[in-house]
């Protein structure tokens, strides 16, 4: 099997490199706003119903959006039943080929989609142009992935009968994907159904529809039949008619908690109808917290703290929030953070080497906002240095200490810029408290003694916990990215057994004795 | 005051008729190292060092504990951090990462367990301590300025001059850096105080464009500025202008040099352009003496040189830039860095290309010497050979070493009456350990010219040419 290799990120330190972004930025300005139709097997509706728009320009309209209907997802949902078996027919090899030709188109238009990250969701350009690459590498690797599958058969043998493993495809896969990073994951979901022969149904964050449709029209171009895959922009309710269908038989879901638990409730309801077991991949929200031990190097915990903590605004799944510090050293760590986050740069998502964009609208605003005049009501101090632009959906970054035990900004999950620092006594103060959250998505140490490493690591339940590092940025292949507990369903996006989710074992067994003998 | 001029000629071209005579400096230079003075501490360490390249694992283990030490708040921490990184040699953890050698199955089990038992845990704790202490007074003369100033003393008295870099903490915030530039300011001022009282050096202090400067500092521009982002480089240039600005004035008012260090592929923009616009500043065209880094190992060297040079010529300074020429210390960092992105690595991935480079840079250097005063900062005896045999007139070629690393070097090199700059750093333990890792890991890579030596390889086969 080939090796994979991840999608080389642009090298932003290249001025040429930067211009060629620049160019790209201006090209997408003068076509905007994009149309965004609804698309059901492969028929287009376009009579725009709502607007995504630039969240640092709120004025600006990114798309124009046909919101799908009640009867559209019925009507996709039927095509993607239709189309699924003549697809999983195809076998893993011409799905995989024809995955790895819609990462080609992907790559193709790079530079074009890290823009319209940009004014889409306000990442910024470093942010916006990964986003890019690790939705180019879930399609590799979900299908390599999916060739290594079919061909796979571990399974002891006698002589006299034949035992077979086979995985097939579970049928109709409904995706509803987040905003956050508006083409990885949506377009990791939807490649780990299709990869594995399902049918799909992509339900797009309705911050986002712009972004989702460059990787459905990808994978159009690339040959995947138009009846197998779907595209229903729309707000919660389309997502919660997908979810509800009988004829859906895997929901692979990212998103807040709150919304997941409802997946999760609402999938064991036998609809009329429905002759199967629903399946739920969700990978929701989490309160991730970095633990700095005193052996700790603060050259380098500071910098990845406030990158972890403030980078796209705090907006990843994986964003640090909570910082657990070794009492000895958290006073100098504090002054060295309040510091660094003087020294961020708070502005527009296209401006190079911005490091706090605005958050995505204006309800996240208010959220954070509320959550900084909760730690002032509690009596925790609030540090906010800078201001931020008037216009957009700003929030300047901050960090907040001296918090109660207990405190709703320490324990909930805020998905904005805002860091949470509390002294420990020990480091082993610091895994109790991490053991004691409802989450287990993210977590990082810093620490320079390998039994302390070893130890932690063996404490926390968390996914994917990063020592000496920043905490996010999670690699396809490399880290396989999910969470615990009430942080999701455990399963592993760009992991070795990710497509597991997305199938089911079938065991053939033959006997092959005829008349006595071993044919 | 007159204004320097483009550089008239080309690089100065390879001359195979030249091999002989770089052989033959090489073999008076290595002569000269071979004579120079070793304490007997020296000797024991150095032998260590070499015990220790033959070990990957253990040297890991020993470069983290070293790492470590001044975190640690006593000698017990100090051994329990020992006991766990041993550990780790006698059971290495990642494939593919260093095996334990024979020293490391041998002698590491016992003195892992000495660490842990309670009994021995503070003696080892402590001797670990100030063997710690003991190898950073190797490659730091002080802890700061005024306390440097007897050991740069006697370097002058031993005929080598000084680049003095004051050591810090990483800058993350701008009173950081505001406190980096306050530290900078005051050390011009302390050394050229106490350098007005040095005895005269014709050698040292002057060649064909003129007086050379007694007191020179090295400074860092990325600890000027806690916004370094390497896809915005005009973010720090702002930041960091003025920081640098009052330095160079400062090292004007007293006539000091200043040399703005070279660090990794992040910042080499910020810097290459910060630098070039702040010496195009009409207050600063007739001082001070300044200089920048080239480093050899970069794929792209070459355009970094017709970016200074041009820069340069267009700011018509009446003194000529110091080009400090490198091999470049952040191999294994843009190495990693770049693999881990899919970049192709902006540097020579083998040793010999920039060996090469590194002596083609020189020819250019030399070949554009009306603006130029070439500084050859290498341990590699014959790339300091091969600039002095290319060099029309050696006085107006300065020969640079590290202190701890190169100090028998320097006494070759001062023995041979050329111009030596011996770089020193100074600052306390804490601050300094990133720079002694580095140091010692690059005394003990497996392909460096020291360890070579060491290690007894035929003088001629490391004179060849690269």
């Amino acid at each position: 099997m080939t090796t994979f290799i991840n999608e080389p990120l642009l090298e932003l330190r290249r001025a040429p490199v930067r211009e060629t972004l620049a160019d790209a930025l201006a090209t997408l300005d003068a076509e905007l706003p994009w149309r965004v139709p609804t698309i059901v097997g492969g028929e287009r509706r376009d009579r725009p119903t709502f607007t995504s728009t630039d969240p640092g320009v709120p004025i600006r309209a990114v798309a124009e959006v046909t919101g799908a209907t009640p009867a559209d997802v019925d009507a996709a949902v039927a095509a993607a039943a239709q189309a699924a078996p003549a697809w999983e027919r195809q076998g893993a090899h011409a799905r995989a080929a024809i995955l790895s030709r819609a990462a080609g188109e992907l790559r193709r238009r790079r530079s074009t989609l890290a823009a319209l990250a940009v004014r889409e969701c306000a990442k910024p350009w470093a942010e916006a142009d990964a986003d890019v690459c690790e939705a180019i590498d879930f399609l590799e690797y979900y299908a390599q992935q999916a060739i290594a599958l079919e061909g796979a058969n571990g399974l002891v043998q006698l002589p006299g009968e034949r035992n077979s493993l086979r995985y097939a495809a579970r049928g109709v896969v409904a995706v509803i994907g987040p905003w956050n990073f508006p083409f990885a994951i949506p377009c990791g979901m939807a490649a780990a159904g299709l990869a594995t022969g399902n049918g799909v149904v992509l339900k797009p964050a309705e911050q986002s529809p712009a972004c989702a449709l460059a990787v459905v029209e990808a994978l159009y171009a690339a040959g995947v039949p138009p009846k197998a895959l779907s595209f229903l922009p729309g707000e919660g309710d389309v997502g919660a008619a997908l979810v509800a269908h009988p004829g859906v038989h895997t929901i692979a879901f990212t998103g807040s908690g709150a919304v997941g638990l409802e997946i999760l409730r609402k999938s064991t309801e036998l609809a009329p109808g429905q002759k199967h077991l629903k399946r739920v991949v969700a990978e929701m929200g989490g309160k991730n917290c970095v633990i700095v031990d005193s052996d700790a190097d603060l050259d380098d915990a500071v910098p990845a703290l406030v990158y972890s903590a403030f980078g796209f605004a705090g907006q990843k799944c994986s964003a640090a929030s909570r910082a657990l510090v070794h009492e000895r050293i958290a006073d100098a760590l504090l002054e060295r953070v309040h510091g660094a986050v003087e020294a961020l740069l708070v502005d527009q998502a296209e401006r190079f080497g911005v490091d706090v964009p605005p958050v995505i609208e204006a309800a996240a605003q208010a959220r954070v906002n509320a959550y900084l005049k909760i730690a002032r009501d509690e009596g925790g101090t609030v540090f906010q240095p800078g201001s931020a632009p008037e216009a957009g959906h700003f929030v300047a970054p901050s960090v907040v200490h001296g918090l109660p035990r207990g405190s709703r900004v320490a324990e909930e999950e805020i998905f904005g810029p805002l860091l949470a620092v509390q002294s420990v006594a020990s480091i082993d103060e610091a895994c109790e408290i991490v053991g004691a959250q409802p989450f287990a998505l993210t977590g990082g140490l810093f620490s320079r003694n390998p039994a302390t490493v070893e130890r932690v690591s063996r404490a926390l339940p968390v996914g994917n916990l990063y020592v000496n590092r920043h905490i996010t940025g999670a690699m396809v292949a490399r880290q396989p990215f999910g969470g615990n507990r009430l942080s999701g369903t455990g399963t592993k996006a760009g992991g070795p057994d990710y497509l597991l989710h997305f199938v089911e074992p079938r065991v053939v067994t033959e006997d092959t004795m005829r008349h006595g003998l071993v044919v | 005051m007159r204004t320097l001029a483009a550089p008239a000629s080309a690089a100065v071209p390879a001359r195979p008729e030249r091999e002989a005579r770089v052989r033959e400096l090489g073999r008076e230079i290595a002569a000269g190292q071979a004579a120079a003075g070793r304490s007997r501490t020296r000797v024991l360490e150095d032998r260590g060092m070499e015990l220790l390249s033959r070990d990957p694992a253990l040297k890991a283990a020993l470069f983290r504990l070293v790492d470590v030490a001044p975190a640690c708040a006593g000698p017990r921490e100090l051994a329990a951090h020992l006991a766990a990184l041993l550990g780790e040699v006698e059971r290495p953890l990642a494939p593919g990462g260093a095996s334990p050698g024979r020293f490391a199955r041998t002698v590491v089990p016992l003195a892992r367990r000495v660490s842990i038992r309670p009994a021995t845990r503070r003696a080892v704790g402590g001797v670990a301590g100030v063997a710690v202490h003991r190898m950073a007074k190797r490659f730091i003369v002080g802890a700061g300025p005024a306390e440097a100033v007897p050991a740069l003393r006697a370097l002058w008295d031993g005929g080598a001059a000084a680049s003095v870099d004051l050591l810090g903490e990483a800058t993350v915030t701008a009173a950081e850096a505001d406190r980096y530039a306050q530290r900078c300011d005051e050390a011009l001022r302390t050394l050229a105080e106490a350098a007005r009282a040095w005895p005269s050096r014709p050698r040292l202090e002057a060649d064909s464009h003129g007086p050379i400067p007694r007191v020179n500092l090295s400074v860092k521009v990325t600890a000027l500025t806690a916004r370094v982002r390497a896809d915005a480089p005009e973010l720090g240039i702002r930041d960091a202008a003025d920081r640098l600005r009052g330095l160079l004035r400062t090292a004007r008012d007293i006539g000091a040099h200043l040399h703005v260090d070279m660090e990794s592929m992040d910042s080499r923009d910020l810097i290459t352009e910060l630098v070039i616009d702040l010496l195009h500043e009409p207050e600063f065209k007739d001082g001070p003496s300044a200089g920048i880094v080239l480093q050899a190992y970069l794929r792209d060297a070459d355009e970094q040189l017709d970016q200074l040079l041009g820069g340069y010529v267009s700011a018509a300074r009446s003194t000529p830039l110091t080009i400090r020429l490198v091999k470049g210390a952040y191999w294994e960092h843009e190495t990693v860095e770049a693999h881990q992105n899919g970049w192709t690595p902006p540097v020579f991935e083998a040793k010999v290309e920039s060996d090469r480079n590194f002596e083609r840079l020189t020819r250019r250097l030399l070949g554009a010497r009306e603006l130029v005063r070439p500084a050859i900062a290498s341990h590699n005896v014959r790339s300091i050979a091969h600039a002095l045999a290319y060099a029309p007139d050696t006085r107006d070629v300065e020969l640079q070493v590290l202190r701890g690393l190169g100090d028998d070097l320097q006494q070759a090199l001062a023995g041979m009456d050329l111009r030596v700059r011996t770089y020193c750093p100074v600052g306390d333990l804490v601050a300094g350990m990133s720079y002694l890792v580095r140091r010692l890991l690059e005394n003990t890579s497996n392909d460096s010219f020291l360890l070579s030596r060491s290690r007894g390889q035929e003088l001629d086969t490391l004179l060849a040419a690269p």
